[in-house]
Parts: C-alpha cells; structure tokens; sequence
C-alpha cells in the first residue's frame, strides 16, 4: 500500500466519527432511494408478469345484456387483438357466523386457454363444466370468512336462493385490490369475488346466450380512445356503459396511485439527504485541508503532484460514499421488505416479493459518489491553489474586525463568552449556514412527512365524519324506485333513509371529456354533504351540476362554463349544464346534480341503486338481520367499520412510516450537529483549553461549545417550519392521484413533533462532541502555536 | 548569591510549598521522570526565576503549582491546603481566584478585543480589577478595544499580563514570556510582571531560558533531570529596563 494511501485510512479511522455521521446521512438517501425504486420497480415487474401470465384486459365495459355473439363484432374492431364476453352478477351471501349481509360478484372462470383475467388458482381446482353450484373463491374473502375448498355457502343469485360449494381458491389480476363498489378499502370480511362455470352462470343469471360484461386486449400501437368509441358504439344498443381502460379500472387505478405515491417519494426524499451530505462533505473536507496545510505543502515540497494530493482527498470523501452505499443499500432492502409485507396485506398478488435490482443500487451508489464528490470539490480546489511555500508556513490568525454582529453583541450586554460564542458564528458564515439549513432540512422533512399522516386523518375525518353522515350503506341488487326506500324505513330503528341514485355519465367539455358518476342530491339531503377543502358544506344548486376539482380540472372548466352530459347505458340522453360550481372533494372525481336532472337524464330508468340510513346503534344487530332478509338488499356497508379499517391502514403505515422518518430526519441532524460540534471543538480546543486555565470549570467551557450549536439550531427552527410547510405542500400535489387528493393540513403537533425529535438528535449528537471537554488537554494545547 | 537551605519550607509566609513532588509521564511502555522528588517553597511576594535546559522538570512544576496538572507524589501546599487531594472543580476554583498565567504564545482569544479578553477574567473572579484599569497598567488603554490581529506580538504578551493580572492574583506563572518577543518588547511585558509583583504583591515564577532575566528575580532555582540542582536569593534584583539580550 502506498504511503498515501495509508495515510487515507488512518485519516478515515481518526475522523471516524465524522465520517460516520456523514456516510449515515448519505446512507439515509441510498435506503430511501433503493427502498422507493425498487419496490416501485418490483410492484410493476410483478405487476406487469401478472398482468401478461393472466391476460389483464386493456378494455373493461359493461352492459344491461348483449348476446355473446356481440363479441364477435367487437373483435373486428381494428385494434383489437382478444375479446372475452362474460356474466358478472352480484349476489348476496348467508354466511351464517354473520350478522351483516356479505356480498360476492360472481365472475365467469375461465372455460378455456383464450380467456382473459384468468385466475390462478391457490388451493382446490376450477370448477367443472356442466357442474352447477361449484365456485372457485377468492382467496382474502375465504381466508377471512374461514372458508375453504369443500365449504358450502348458501347464496342468493337474482333473487333465487342456492347453495355453493367452494372447490377451490384462487386470485385475478382484475382483483388485486378487491374493493367492493363504492368504497375505497377492501374488507374480506364483507365483500369478496366467485368465480363459476360459464353454463351455470348462464343458468343462475338466466342469462342463456347472453353477457354483462366484456373486456378486451388491445394489439400494439392500437389507439385505446378509438377501440373504446367503436365498443361505446356497438353496446350503447345492449345498455353499455362506457367502456373504460386500465386507468379507470378500480384495481389498477389503485395500484397505481400507490406507484405514484412511491416514485414521488424516490423523487422527494433522497435529494434532501444528498444535499445535506454534499454540505457536509464540504465543511467537513475544508476543516480536515486547513489543520493539514502543512502535510500538505510538504506532500508537493515532496514532488507530489497537484492531482495526486487532491485525489487524495477526492478518496476519503469517496470512501464515504461507498460504506453510505453499502449501509443505505442494506437498510433501503430492509425497509423495502417492510414496505412490501404492508402492500401484501391491500394488494393481493399471486407472489409479492421485493427484488434487489443492481440497476437501483447503481443507481443509489452513482448519487452517493456523486453527492460526495461534489462536496469534495470545493476543497480539491483549495489543495490544488495551494502553494507549497505558502502551505508550509503557519495560516494566518483568523481575523475579526468591528461589524454588526460585534455591535449587536455590545448593544446586548453579551458577557465575554457570549461574545465568542456571536462572532465565531458570524466570521464562518457558510458553516453556520449548513447548520442552520441542514438541521432545518432534517426537521423539514420530518414535518412533511408527519403532515402526511395529518393529511389522511383529515381526509378521512372530512369525508366519513362530515360528507358522509349516514351509518350504513345498503346496495341494492339492481337500481330500485322509492318503495325500496320505503322498505328501508319501515325497519324497526331505522331513523332516516335518504336515496344514493347516480347514473353513469360521460361529461364533455371541448376537446375533453370523462366518464364519471353523476350523483343524484336531495334539495334537503341531510346524510350526504358535499364539504369543500376549508370545511364548509356547499349549497346545493337549483340547477345544473357541481364537480369535483380533480374532474374539473381534467375537463379544462370552471364554474359558469357548460359542459355537454351524456348517459351511458339507458337512452344515452344528453344535457347541457352549467357547472355551478366546483367543490374541493378529496376521494374520487365526482359530479354531483339535483335529483331531477338524473330522473331526466335516465328517464324511465331506475337510478336509486342504494341508500343511506341512519340507525339506532343499539339495533344495529336486530337491523342488520332484517336488512340480510330482504331480497332487494345486496350488501350494507358500515361507516363506523369502514373508518375502523381506514385508521388501522393510517396506523400501520403511520408507525412504519414514522419510524423510518423518525430516524431519517435524526441522522440528518445528528450528522450536521455531529459534524459541526466536531469541526468547532476542533478550532477551538485552543481558546476552550484557555478558559479552563483561566479558571472557568467544564460545564462553562462546555457552554460556549454547546452554546453555539444552540444558537444555530434555534435559528434553524423557523426555516425548519418553512422548509416543512414546503415540502408537504409539493408532497401533498406529487402523491395525489385520480383517486385521492390528499389535503394539506398540518396539525400543531407535527411542527411540533418535528422540532422536538430534530433537537433531541441535536442535543444528543451536541453533548457528545462537549463530553471532550472533559479530556481537554489544558497544557498540551497550551505549549503549542495554534 | 546565596545557597540556602531548603528545609525551611513550612513558614507561613510562603506562596507555596512543594514536598517530595514527583510527576512520572507514561507513554507506552517508557516512562518519563519529569519531576523527580522536588521540595521547593517560594515565598510570597518575591519573583523567581525557573532556569534550565528543555525537559528539566520546570513547566511540570509550573504547571501543577497552577493547578493545570497533579503530581505523582508529594505534597503542594497553598494556604495550608494541599492541591493535590483537590478534585478538578476545586482546582478550577483555585484557578479562577488566585493564579494568573502567562505562556510563551499568549493564548488571546482571537475573536474578543483586548479589553473582552481581559473580562474573561474580571467576569469570573472575584478579587477583580476593572477591564481598563489591567490594560492601563501594562500601558494598553489605548489600545482596548483591538483584536489580537490588531495587534504586535509583544502587545498581544502585554494583554495576557493585563488578563493574569485583572483577578489579583497571588501568584503569577509565566512560561516563557518573552520567548517570542525581540529584546526591547520583552522588556517591557518584564516590566509589567514587575509592576504585578511590586504594586499587586502577586508572587511571580517565570520559566525562561534566558539567563539574563535571572537578574530581576529575588531567587533562581535551576533545574537538572527534574531535580532541582541549586536555589539561588539574589539580594538585589535589577530593574527590568536594566536587563538586555
């Protein structure tokens, strides 16, 4: 080993804690990096494998009734490569363990290779053709209704009773995120997907010869707007409702949003940690170069090349960055495998697993080496400009002269320490910067992170405490008229039933245009409301129809303008309405219109297709039986369940999350505090050493060490606020998708929070380094020349 | 001079006593004797002057009558107590209230004017002179309120003696004062020691390995292999202004 190199090591090994701080910084950007991307990248490879091995459909549309023969023309569609027709029918389930009704939609099993969403089978085998009564069940709603191939589950189908028997498990590309219609989280415990022979289904359905559902593949470069259009055209006959594609899939779209939520956090998370490291790799080089200025005028008195010395140092910022790659490579697998078993639990896929990518570790180790070479810069640049002459001779003292700050500090009274304490902050203006900012960052982060908890619960709270009012949810088996309502009301405790009527529209605004549900509103509606993002419940309009700012942004309009509203299925009416007005929803993209306009646009069409009843807790059981006997009563959903499971999802991800941040933002803070504690002992050691002999005890001396990080990090408090309110605020825009949007509302508490853990790191990583007062050398330093 | 004898040591009018002091350095597996059973006694009011080749033992000694360092054994008495069973918080104090120091690089705080590197001192003592009035008997007043960049290396001596000195000290411990200073500048940081021993009754011990100082002292004691080798009293020190090399 050269002699150099030797000396890179011992250096390493000396300044090791430093370093560490800074590696454990850089690591944090490597962990979140290769955390994020790869499980972003794992999610779409076993997305993507799943998707191709099962044949997901690029098209999805439904319809009142086709003949199967209706297929046929739609794979003459240019575009088109595979057409599957199929029944999917709703159907309510006894489970006899349970109060509430549970509700199944029955799909078609595959009946041959050609099918699309087919289903891999987890336990039992498909049921056999010609067999009636035999069902493959999904496996979530089986395991969690204790169901298992060989069970018996008595069942209504369009209205008639009969019992299935379970032959086996299994899982479908069209179900990784089985939510049933109208809610936003899955619950096996009430909702779950069959799967059954062709010629059974036909037969239970009554539907011979016939289909409701029908999905397609697309052929390479097809244009999936055409191929939807042809599709619109040729079911709008049979009651199409729109044909839509992956993005609008329930499934996928969810899958999605959490893509998305995860390439922003790759984009978000590691460039704060990066820029601390490169701020920290600097200061950290410059202390190092300017207490070896002699080394290293005699290293090029020595014949050393300008180049060679400065790769010297090059290497020991370098050096860093390869254990922060090793570390942050180690931990971002760890906290991938975390993040993953949380997705298995929402996401059911055949195998979910978080694969270590070399490309995603690559790619962490480039930003590592790169984010440190770019903090070496600075002092690769001093070592070369250096001269050797100059280099060997002593620096010059530091220079303070009358400014501000010294004024500021007479004005003040300061005592003698506290003098020391202002200007040394003062005379290295950029250190204390990094200080400031970087502790600031570290908080920052912290906040953004901790508001995006704030911001679920108060998305949760604004649409389940205030928008939705009503505590149960009762679905019904087709679209009834009011005597359904009737029926409802009738039931002992039953305090108020309000109709839940939307119809499936397109909604059309220039070149643009959406398929959406356009929800019907009582004049007097007291269970529904629609709450705007300041909390206030918006007037209904006489007239007209109100969007949601996500349907009206993708439309291009604004309240006043008006937008062209088609029915899809039924007698595809059009109206035009003014949009009056725009509310500032978080859940879905929504339309919202008085009651009338939907009776006009259906017309003769039922569109009440469930309804909102509010209860009498202590009935609650005796409602649900009743509810569970009626044959128009397809499923009930329970608000107060639905928020429990909403919150534990919040609380899962929370404490995860939380403890991941939680040390993030404290190795930022930790190496900054750590490393500047570090660099200012080091400059100091001489005058702290010289108040000890002039008599102040440690804890004094202590103080003016700790007393200048105190003041730094104090002053990085309200920056820490702003960069936090910053950086949630883009958060917030980035991780909102078609399906949420998430608010932004900090609670009191996350600023607070967020301060308190980025000062106990602080204070932490501040009294480590002032532990060395204890062992400060009084008449070593003494004897020698600064 | 006189050779005198060292035994009269316990009289009570002495700055301090040494018995026995011994200090043993280990580095490694070597040991490094820099004191080697030391009994000197100084008594209050007088100037000494430490001679001797590097590594005789007179910065050890030096540094444990300040309270710096401890001995390995023996006894330093001060005022009837014994430093050496002191923890560091009683040494701090012991510092704070009644030893001065002076070094060889004049250890200023870089960042505090003349004037605040001399309240260092007056902000925690107790016996303390105003700021100014230290600056003004070294001859500085003038020059109060600049940093140590602002000033020579022999001004810069000269604030650290204002420093030393603004407490009261009752001793004063200078190592090397004049070690980086030409002769004329030296002898005037030689005259404010005098002037702290004359007009503040501070007991002054200066290290140096400049002989000519010796003639200013009351008593030289020169040191050999952490020994001390011979005590001189000097019935008629000179005045600094009167001492060249």
């Amino acid at each position: 080993m050269r002699a150099l190199d030797r000396k890179l090591l011992r250096d390493l090994w000396r300044l090791r804690g430093q370093a560490f701080a800074i590696a454990l910084v850089l690591a944090a950007a490597c962990a979140t990096f290769v955390m994020s991307m790869g499980v972003h990248r794992s999610l779409i490879e076993i997305r993507d494998a799943y998707y191709a091995h099962n044949r997901f459909a690029d098209v999805f549309a439904d319809m009142v009734r086709a003949p199967r023969e209706v297929v046929d023309r739609v794979r003459a569609i240019p575009g088109v490569r595979q057409v599957q027709g199929t029944i999917r029918q709703y159907a309510v389930l006894d489970l006899p363990h349970r109060v509430e009704p549970v509700r199944a939609l029955i799909n078609e099993a595959d009946s041959d290779d050609g099918g699309l969403n087919r289903i891999t089978l987890r336990k039992g085998r498909l049921p056999l053709p010609g067999v009636a009564g035999e069902v493959v069940a999904d496996e979530g709603f089986a395991e969690a209704n204790g169901l298992a191939p060989g069970s018996l589950v008595p069942v209504i189908i369009h209205g008639r009773r009969q019992v299935l028997r379970i032959v086996g498990t299994g899982l479908a590309p069209d179900f990784i995120y089985a939510v049933a219609p109208g809610e936003i989280l899955p619950d096996d415990t009430r909702f779950g997907v069959l799967w059954m022979g062709r010629r059974a289904l036909e037969a239970a359905t009554d539907r011979m010869g016939a289909i409701n559902a029908l999905s397609l593949t697309l052929r390479p470069h097809a244009r999936e707007a055409d191929v939807i259009r042809a599709v619109d055209r040729i079911l709008a006959p049979y009651g199409g409702t729109g044909a839509y594609g992956r993005k609008d899939h329930l499934s996928h779209a969810f899958l999605e949003n959490e893509l998305t939520q995860l390439d922003a956090l790759a984009r978000v998370i590691p460039p704060v940690f990066l820029l601390v490291a490169v701020f920290l790799v600097s200061i950290v080089l410059d202390r190092t170069i300017r207490t070896e200025r002699t080394q290293i005028g005699l290293l090029k008195a020595f014949g050393y090349s300008d180049r060679v010395v400065a790769a010297h140092y090059l290497k020991f910022a370098l050096a860093i960055a390869l254990l922060a790659t090793v570390l942050g490579t180690a931990g971002g697998v760890w906290m991938g495998e975390a993040t993953t078993g949380i997705y298995a639990r929402y996401y059911r896929f055949p195998f979910l697993y978080y694969r270590i990518s070399p490309l995603v570790v690559l790619g962490a180790g480039l930003l590592s080496f790169a984010a440190a070479a770019a903090g070496a810069l600075g002092g690769m640049r001093a070592v070369i400009r250096l001269a050797p002459a100059v280099a060997m001779a002593p620096p010059p003292p530091p220079a303070y002269r009358a400014g501000v700050v010294e004024r500021l500090g007479r004005l003040a009274g300061f005592s003698a320490t506290g003098h020391m304490i202002a200007r040394h902050i003062a005379r290295w203006p950029a250190r204390s910067a990094v200080t400031v900012v970087g502790v600031a960052l570290a908080g920052g982060l912290l906040f953004a992170t901790l508001q995006f908890i704030d911001s679920s619960r108060t998305m949760l709270d604004t649409w389940f405490l205030r928008a939705q009012r009503q505590d149960l949810t009762v679905s019904f088996t087709e679209a009834r008229d009011e005597d359904a309502l009737f029926a409802l009301a009738q039931v002992p405790g039953v305090l108020a039933v309000e109709p839940a009527s939307s119809v499936p529209v397109r909604i059309a605004h220039g070149s643009r245009s959406e398929r959406a549900a356009l929800e019907g509103i009582l004049p007097d509606a007291r269970l529904s409301q629609r709450i705007d993002a300041d909390g206030r419940a918006l007037a209904l309009p006489v007239a007209g129809v109100i969007l949601s700012r996500q349907l009206a942004d993708k439309l291009a309009v604004h309240a006043g303008q008006s937008v062209e509203v088609r029915m899809l299925g039924g007698r595809q009416t059009v109206l035009v309405l003014e949009v009056t007005g725009v509310v500032n929803e978080y859940v879905g993209a929504r339309a919202y219109a008085p009651l009338a306009t939907l009776d006009s646009l259906a017309r003769d069409h039922a569109i009440t297709g469930a309804a909102l009843l509010r209860i009498d807790p202590a009935r609650r059981a005796a409602i649900l039986t009743r509810l569970k006997g009626m044959p128009f009563v397809l499923g009930v959903s329970e608000k107060a369940a639905t928020m429990r499971k909403f919150r534990q999802m919040i609380d899962d991800n929370m404490l995860t999350m939380i403890g991941f941040y939680v040390a993030f933002a404290s190795s930022i803070a930790v190496g900054v505090v750590y490393n500047s504690a570090r660099i200012l002992f080091s400059e100091r050691a001489h005058e702290l050493a010289t108040l000890r002999v002039l008599g102040y005890f440690r804890s004094e001396v202590g103080l003016v060490l700790v007393g200048e990080l105190a003041v730094l990090v104090a002053l990085s408090i309200p920056l820490s606020c702003l960069i936090g309110y910053g950086m949630a605020r883009l958060m917030t825009a980035m991780f909102s998708s078609d399906l949420f949007r998430l608010p932004f509302a900090p609670s009191p508490a996350s600023y607070a929070w967020s301060v308190v853990v980025v000062m106990l790191a602080a204070t932490g990583a501040a009294l480590a380094v002032a532990r060395r007062v204890q062992t400060l050398d009084m008449v070593r330093v003494l004897k020698a020349r600064e | 001079m006189d050779v005198v004898d060292l035994r009269q040591n316990d009289a009570p009018n002495m700055a301090f006593v040494a018995t026995g002091l011994a200090k043993v350095y280990r580095t490694g597996e070597t040991e490094v004797h820099a004191l080697r059973s030391v009994d000197l006694a100084i008594p209050a009011g007088e100037i000494a002057v430490l001679l001797g080749p590097s590594g005789s033992g007179k910065s050890t000694l030096l540094n444990i009558v300040g309270g710096l360092d401890r001995p390995s054994a023996g006894a330093l008495h001060h005022g009837g107590v014994d430093l050496t069973g002191l923890d560091d918080a009683a040494l701090t104090r012991f510092r704070r209230t009644h030893v001065g120091f002076i070094f060889q690089f004049y250890n200023l705080i870089p960042s505090l004017t003349a004037k605040e590197n001399v309240q260092l001192v007056t902000d925690i003592a107790t016996a303390q002179m105003d700021a100014r009035e230290a600056l003004a008997l070294v001859g500085l007043d003038q020059r109060a309120d600049h940093y140590p960049a602002q000033l020579s290396g022999g001004e810069q001596q000269r604030v650290a003696v204002a420093r030393a000195i603004a407490k009261r000290p009752e001793i004063l411990l200078c190592d090397e004062p004049t070690g980086a200073l030409d002769s004329a500048t030296g002898v005037r940081v030689l005259e404010a020691l005098a002037l702290a021993n004359r007009d503040l009754g501070a007991t002054v011990v200066i290290i140096t390995h400049n002989a000519g100082i010796a003639a200013m002292a009351h008593r030289v004691v020169r040191f050999l292999d952490g020994r001390i080798a011979q005590v001189e009293i000097n019935p008629s020190p000179v005045a600094p202004e009167a001492i060249r090399w």
